[in-house]
C-alpha cells in the first residue's frame, strides 16, 4: 500500500464520518480512528506520524536481508494498544540502536523462540551496533509470548523486542 | 552529491539542516531523544531513529547511539549543527572512521580552536591581533607591576583555575594593583584551593564582533562580513545584527581580510566564526574562534543573501565555493532575536505546553523554529524556542520592523523573552547603536521582580 492510496483512504473515511476504520492487506495494517491519541510508531524505515482530529497509525513491515516467505508468520512493530495485552506482558525493549539478530551466527539456533522459558541472565537476542556484537538479556523471567521483531531489522533505543508473560 | 544525510541535533538548527537539504534534494534523518518523539525535526525528515532517554548525555551527545543510527540508515553524512557535538573533535574522527563525511571543518581545525591557549598562540603566529596578556602565572608584586607596565592600565588580575568573577580584579593603576592582587589571590584560594592568577588588558568598553568566514577544500577562502553580538546576559547572545554600528568599510575590509587569511594559514574548511572583541579606540583582538555554524548564522544570510548551511553541504560534498570575495555584497540590515522559553524579566526557565502559537509575518520577515502549538517545550535542553530575523534597508528600519513583528509573535501558554527584546530595543543606547557587552547590566533583575515572581507562581 502506498502513500496515495492511504491519503485515498483517509479521504473516504472522512467523508463518510466513521469513527474507525481498520484494512489488513498482504502484510500491512491500516487503523484509522477519529479523535484520538496517536500512538507510538516504531522505526520503520519510513514513519508516518500525522496528528489532528484524524489520527492514523501505519505499521509496515520491514525489510529484512533475508527473504521472508509469504507463508511465515510477519511481525509488525507493534502499537501501545497491541503491547498492553490483557495478560499485561512485560515488554524487553531495545537499549541501544543497531541491528536486530535472533542468534549469534546466521547459521547458529535462535536464542529464544515464542513458548519457551527464560530467566534473567538469559541472552534474548544480539544487537549489532557499530560492528559490536551486545548481547541482550531478558533482566525478567518468564514465557516468550511474542516476538515484535524479525531477524536483521534496525531497532531503535526503546523499541519494543519481546513480550515476556511474567 | 550525498545520498542521505543525519542531522545529529534536535530543535529549530535541526530543521534548519533539513530546509537545505530538501532544497538539495537530499533525504534526510533524524535523531530524537524520548522527550523529543513529537519534534518538528522528527516530524519533516525522511527518516527518524529514537536514539535515548532524554537526558543529552544519553541522546544527542550519545556518540554511540548517534553513529548506529547513522549505520542502520546507511547514511553518507552527518550535519552536527550547533553545540552538542559540532567541536568534539573525537566525534569528528569517529565518523571519518566509519567513512561517515562530518560537515565541517578538519578535525586538527577543531582541535586547534577547541583549545583558548593554542587557538591564541596559532593567530598571534599569523599576525592577528590578540588580547594583550601574559600567559603566565604571577609570582611576585615586582612581576606584576612590571607585566601591567607593559600591557597597559587598565589590566584585569583573573584567576587561572576559574572564572564567574572569583579571583578577578579590574585595576586602573600600580596602587590598585598592589592591593588588589592578595586580595585577588586569597578569593582564587578559597574557590578554587588554587591562589594563581595571571594579568591581561582589560578592554573597558567591548564590543563583541565576529566574523563568518567560509572555506572550502581547494584552500579558497572569503568572509561574509561582520556580525556584532554585544547584547549578552551572562555569555549567552539575546541580539545580534550585521551590519555592526560601530564598523566603517575600511575597518570591516581590515578585519575580513585578516579572518581570511588567518583561516588560510591554519587550512580552514566549511563554516566558521571568527569572535573579536572592539574597543572604544576601534582596536580589535581576537578572542576565539568557533568551528561551527553558529545560532546567529541568519543575520548574514540576510545580508549578503546565501545560505550557508546549503554551502556548508556543498563544500562537504568537495565542491568550490561558488563565489568569489568581490562577489559578495552587503545589502541593507539585518537584526535577529532569540526568543527563549524564559521570564522575561527573572529569567526563569518557563518550559510547558505551547498553546498559542502566532508567527509574524510580512515582508523582510523570517522566522526559524521548531515550535508549533500543541509542542510541549521540555526542560531538559536550552531555552531557546526561535529566532526571529528581520531585514530591512537600513537599521533604524529594521529597528521598526522588528518591534513590529515581535508585537505578532504571540506565544501562550509559557513566557518567553518576547517583553524583553521589546525593552532592548526601546532603549535609547540601542537604538543610537551604543552598544558593549555590559550593555545588559541595565536588566539585571532587581530582588523586587524574583520576589513578586516567586509569589505569583506560589499562588497558583
Amino acid at each position: 500500500m502506498d502513500l496515495k492510496e492511504v491519503k485515498e483512504l483517509i479521504e473516504l473515511v472522512s467523508e463518510k464520518g466513521f469513527a474507525e476504520f481498520e484494512i489488513e492487506h498482504e502484510g500491512f495494517r491500516l487503523h484509522i480512528s477519529r479523535f484520538k491519541e496517536p500512538p507510538v510508531v516504531q522505526a520503520a524505515p519510513t514513519p508516518v506520524i500525522l496528528s489532528g482530529p484524524l489520527s492514523v497509525s501505519t505499521e509496515t513491515v520491514a525489510p529484512v536481508p533475508t527473504p521472508v516467505s509469504q507463508a511465515a508468520p510477519v511481525s509488525a512493530p507493534p502499537t501501545k494498544a497491541e503491547t498492553s495485552q490483557p495478560e499485561s506482558l512485560h515488554i524487553i525493549t531495545s537499549p541501544i540502536v543497531g541491528t536486530f539478530y535472533r542468534s549469534a551466527s546466521p547459521n547458529s539456533e535462535p536464542f529464544v523462540r515464542v513458548g519457551e522459558r527464560v530467566e534473567h541472565d538469559s541472552v534474548v537476542c544480539i544487537i549489532e551496533a557499530m560492528k559490536l556484537m551486545n548481547e541482550i538479556q531478558a533482566e525478567t523471567s518468564g514465557e516468550v509470548i511474542k516476538i515484535y521483531v524479525e531477524n536483521g531489522q534496525p531497532v531503535e533505543f526503546g523499541q519494543p523486542l519481546f513480550g515476556i508473560k511474567v | 552529491m550525498f545520498k542521505k544525510i543525519l542531522i545529529a541535533n534536535r530543535g529549530e538548527i535541526a530543521t534548519r539542516i533539513i530546509w537545505a537539504c530538501k532544497e538539495l534534494g537530499i533525504p534526510t534523518v533524524a535523531v530524537y531523544s524520548e522527550a523529543d518523539r513529537n519534534s518538528l525535526h522528527v516530524r519533516f525528515a525522511d527518516e527518524a531513529i529514537c536514539i535515548g532517554p532524554a537526558p543529552s548525555a544519553k541522546s544527542y551527545l550519545n556518540i554511540p547511539a548517534i553513529i548506529s543510527a547513522a549505520e542502520i540508515t546507511n547514511v553518507d553524512a552527518i550535519h552536527p549543527g550547533y553545540g552538542f557535538l559540532a567541536e568534539n573533535a573525537y566525534f569528528a574522527e569517529v565518523c571519518e572512521a566509519c567513512n561517515i563525511k562530518f560537515i565541517g571543518p578538519r578535525t586538527e581545525s577543531i582541535k586547534l580552536m577547541g583549545d583558548k591557549a593554542q587557538a591564541r598562540a596559532a593567530m598571534k603566529a599569523v599576525g592577528m591581533p590578540i588580547t594583550p596578556g601574559y600567559e603566565g602565572i604571577i609570582e611576585d608584586e615586582e612581576e606584576a607591576t612590571r607585566i601591567a607596565a607593559k600591557v597597559g592600565y587598565p589590566v584585569i588580575i583573573k584567576a587561572s583555575a576559574g572564572g564567574g568573577g572569583r579571583g578577578m580584579r579590574i585595576v586602573r593603576n600600580q596602587e590598585e594593583l598592589l592591593a588588589a592582587l592578595p586580595a585577588a589571590q586569597r578569593e582564587a584560594e578559597v574557590a578554587f584551593s588554587n591562589s594563581a592568577v595571571y594579568i591581561e588588558k582589560y578592554i573597558e568598553v567591548a564590543r563583541h564582533i565576529e566574523i563568518q568566514v567560509l572555506g572550502d577544500e581547494f584552500g579558497n577562502v572569503v568572509h561574509l562580513g561582520e556580525r556584532e553580538c554585544s547584547i549578552q546576559r551572562r555569555h549567552q547572545k539575546l541580539i545580534e545584527e550585521s551590519p555592526s554600528p560601530a564598523l566603517t568599510p575600511a575597518l570591516r575590509k581590515e578585519m575580513g581580510e585578516a579572518a581570511v587569511k588567518a583561516c588560510k594559514e591554519i587550512g580552514y574548511i566549511s563554516a566558521g566564526t571568527m569572535e573579536f572583541l572592539l574597543d572604544a579606540n576601534k582596536n580589535y583582538y581576537f578572542m576565539e574562534m568557533n568551528t561551527r555554524i553558529q545560532v546567529e548564522h541568519p543575520v548574514t544570510e540576510m545580508v549578503t543573501n546565501t545560505d550557508l548551511v546549503r554551502e556548508q553541504i556543498l563544500i562537504a560534498d568537495g565542491c568550490r565555493i561558488e563565489f568569489e570575495q568581490r562577489d559578495i555584497v552587503f545589502n541593507g540590515h539585518a537584526i535577529e532575536c532569540r526568543i527563549n522559553a524564559e521570564s522575561p524579566t527573572t529569567y526563569a526557565p518557563s518550559p510547558g505546553l505551547i498553546t498559542t502559537l502566532n508567527l509574524p509575518g510580512g515582508p523582510g520577515v523570517r522566522v526559524d523554529t521548531a515550535a508549533y502549538p500543541g509542542w510541549v517545550v521540555p526542560p531538559h535542553y536550552d531555552s531557546l524556542i526561535a529566532k526571529l530575523i528581520v531585514h530591512h534597508r537600513s537599521r533604524d528600519l529594521a529597528i521598526a520592523r522588528m518591534h513590529r513583528a515581535l508585537e505578532a509573535f504571540i506565544v501562550e501558554g509559557i513566557e518567553t523573552s518576547i517583553p524583553l527584546h521589546q525593552r532592548i530595543l526601546a532603549d535609547a543606547d540601542f537604538q543610537k547603536g551604543n552598544l558593549s557587552t555590559r550593555f545588559m547590566e541595565r536588566f539585571i533583575p532587581t530582588k523586587a521582580a524574583r520576589n513578586s515572581e516567586q509569589k505569583a507562581s506560589a499562588a497558583e
